[in-house]
C-alpha cells in the first residue's frame, strides 16, 4: 500500500545545494571529428577554428563545422558534419555551459568539473551528476545548425 | 581480449530537448557503436511520433485516420497500445487526444489555435487499436499527441540499443526523463521546480528510469516558471496544484507518462503508481515535499 511522507524543507537545505552554474565537456573537437567521419584518415583546416575538410585517401568524405550558439543563460558548443555534397550528415553537441546571471556561488559544485576534459576518462557512477527536472529547449541549435546550412551547405566543395 | 575504455559520454539535439547518452563497461569500438545506435533509436521515435513532422506517424494518423486505417509502425502501435491502457487505469487523467485542445491554448500549431472555444480531450477510447498495426479514429475531430509518452519511450529503446551492444553500464538522459542499467547506483540531481536554478534532492536510482514534469520552464527565455504545460484533459486548464513530480518507474515510458497523471491527480495516483510499481515525489503548492513509502530511501533532500 502506498503512504505519503510529508516533509518541509527549510530554505536553507535548499540553498546549500543551489547550483547556479552547470558545465559539461561532452568531445573535444579532434574526438567529435573522428565520431563524426570514422573512416577519415586527414582532416585539414579551411577556415582556422571553423571549418575542416575530412578526407580518406585524398578523396574527400565530408565536412566539419564547428560553430556555437548563445541563449539567454546557455552557450553551447556544437559540430555539425556535411557530406560532400552538403547535407547534414550528424550534429553533436561538443560542450555545454549553463549560467545564471555569470555568477558562480557554488564553489563545491563547480569543483567536480575540474579537469574533466573529454580526454580524462570518467567513472560511470558519475563524478559528474545526471541532472533532470526540466527541459531544456535546443531550439537554438536547432537554428544553428539551418544558419550552418545555408552558410556552407552549397559552398563548401 | 580488447581493454575497457572508461565512460563515454556524449549528446544530441533530439526530441526538442538535448539527449545525453552515456556508456561504459565494453570495448571502446563497442561503446561508441551503442551510442551511435542509441541515438539511431532515438532518432527513430522523433521520426515516428513528432507532432511537427509531416511525415510522422502521428502527423499521418491525424491526417487520415479519421477516415480509414492507417499503418503504423510497430514502435508508435506499442505507444499507443500503452497510452490507451494509461488513460482507462487513470480515469481519463492521461489523454493523447489532448491535441485539439492543446492548439486552441496555442501551445501545439494548428488551425484552432488561439480559439477561445476550447474543445474537450476525453476521446483516448475513439482511438482504435485494430490488429496488424493498422489504427483508426472512430470520429472526426480527433487528433492526438504523443509528447507526454514518446519521450520516455525513445530512452527505454535507447538503453535496449545499449544492451545490444554488450554494455555493462548505460545512462540515457531525454531532457530530464531518463533511465539507467548497470550494477552500480546512480545518482540524480533534481532541480527545485519552483527556483529551477537550484536543486532540491538527488535520488540513487539503479536498473530503473526516472521522469520529471514541472511547471513549463524555459531557460532560453526566462528565469521565471510560468504557468503549467500540462492540461488537465477533464477541465481542458492548465494542472497547478503541484509544482512539478518526479516518478521513479521500471520503465521510462511508464514514469514519463505517470508524471503527467501525478502532475493532475496529486496523492490520489497512489493506486495506479502501485500498479505500475512506480514511486513519486511531489512538490505542493505551499512548498512542500511529499514523498511516496516506497521512494522515500532512494531520496537525499539535502546535501
Amino acid at each position: 500500500m502506498t503512504k505519503w511522507v510529508r516533509y518541509t524543507l527549510p530554505a536553507a537545505a535548499i540553498v546549500s545545494i543551489a547550483s547556479p552554474a552547470y558545465s559539461m565537456q561532452y568531445l573535444s573537437i579532434a574526438e567529435a571529428q573522428k565520431q563524426a567521419f570514422p573512416s577519415a584518415t586527414s582532416f585539414s583546416e579551411v577556415q582556422a577554428g571553423r571549418v575542416w575538410k575530412a578526407e580518406a585517401g585524398g578523396r574527400a568524405v565530408g565536412f566539419f563545422i564547428f560553430d556555437r550558439v548563445v541563449g539567454k543563460h546557455l552557450l553551447i558548443d556544437y559540430a555539425v558534419a556535411l557530406t560532400p555534397a552538403g547535407a547534414v550528415h550528424s550534429v553533436e553537441i561538443l560542450q555545454y555551459r549553463e549560467s545564471y546571471g555569470g555568477e558562480i556561488r557554488s564553489a563545491s559544485w563547480l569543483a567536480q568539473f575540474v579537469g574533466k576534459t573529454g580526454g580524462s576518462p570518467l567513472k560511470i557512477n558519475g563524478d559528474i551528476r545526471n541532472i533532470a527536472g526540466a527541459t531544456l529547449s535546443s531550439t537554438h541549435v536547432t537554428e544553428g545548425v539551418k544558419r550552418v546550412l545555408s552558410a556552407y551547405g552549397n559552398r563548401l566543395r | 581480449m580488447a581493454i575497457d575504455c572508461g565512460n563515454i559520454r556524449r549528446a544530441k539535439p533530439l526530441l526538442g530537448t538535448f539527449v545525453e547518452i552515456q556508456a561504459s563497461g565494453a570495448s571502446e569500438a563497442d561503446v561508441n557503436a551503442g551510442i551511435d545506435a542509441a541515438f539511431d533509436a532515438v532518432a527513430k521515435v522523433h521520426r515516428l511520433m513528432s507532432f511537427h513532422e509531416p511525415d510522422s506517424d502521428v502527423s499521418r494518423l491525424n491526417q487520415f485516420a479519421s477516415s480509414h486505417p492507417v499503418s503504423v509502425d510497430p514502435w508508435t502501435y506499442e505507444v499507443l497500445r500503452i497510452a490507451i491502457e494509461l488513460h482507462f487505469r487513470s480515469r481519463g487523467a492521461f489523454d493523447i487526444t489532448i491535441a485539439p485542445v492543446l492548439q486552441a491554448l496555442g501551445l501545439l500549431p494548428g488551425p484552432g489555435e488561439g480559439s477561445r472555444d476550447v474543445p474537450r480531450a476525453r476521446t483516448a477510447h475513439q482511438v482504435e487499436l485494430l490488429g496488424d498495426r493498422l489504427v483508426r479514429f472512430s470520429g472526426p475531430g480527433i487528433g492526438i499527441d504523443l509528447g507526454g509518452i514518446a519521450k520516455g519511450f525513445a530512452v527505454d529503446r535507447a538503453l535496449d540499443a545499449l544492451h545490444g551492444f554488450g554494455i555493462a553500464n548505460g545512462l540515457v538522459n531525454a531532457g530530464g526523463d531518463l533511465a539507467a542499467f548497470g550494477p552500480d547506483p546512480q545518482t540524480v540531481s533534481i532541480r527545485n521546480p519552483v527556483d529551477p536554478q537550484k536543486f532540491m534532492c538527488g535520488i540513487r536510482i539503479r536498473n530503473e528510469a526516472l521522469a520529471s514534469s514541472a511547471r513549463r520552464f524555459d531557460p532560453f527565455r526566462s528565469d521565471e516558471t510560468t504557468n503549467s504545460a500540462i492540461i488537465d484533459p477533464i477541465t481542458s486548464e492548465p494542472a497547478c496544484a503541484i509544482q512539478g513530480t518526479t516518478v521513479r518507474a521500471p520503465s521510462c515510458v511508464i514514469a514519463d507518462a505517470l508524471t503527467k497523471i501525478v502532475m493532475i491527480a496529486g496523492t490520489s495516483a497512489a493506486d495506479l503508481l502501485e500498479h505500475y510499481r512506480a514511486g513519486a515525489l511531489l512538490v505542493l503548492a505551499d512548498g512542500d515535499i511529499q514523498i511516496s513509502s516506497d521512494l522515500k530511501d532512494q531520496v537525499s533532500l539535502a546535501a
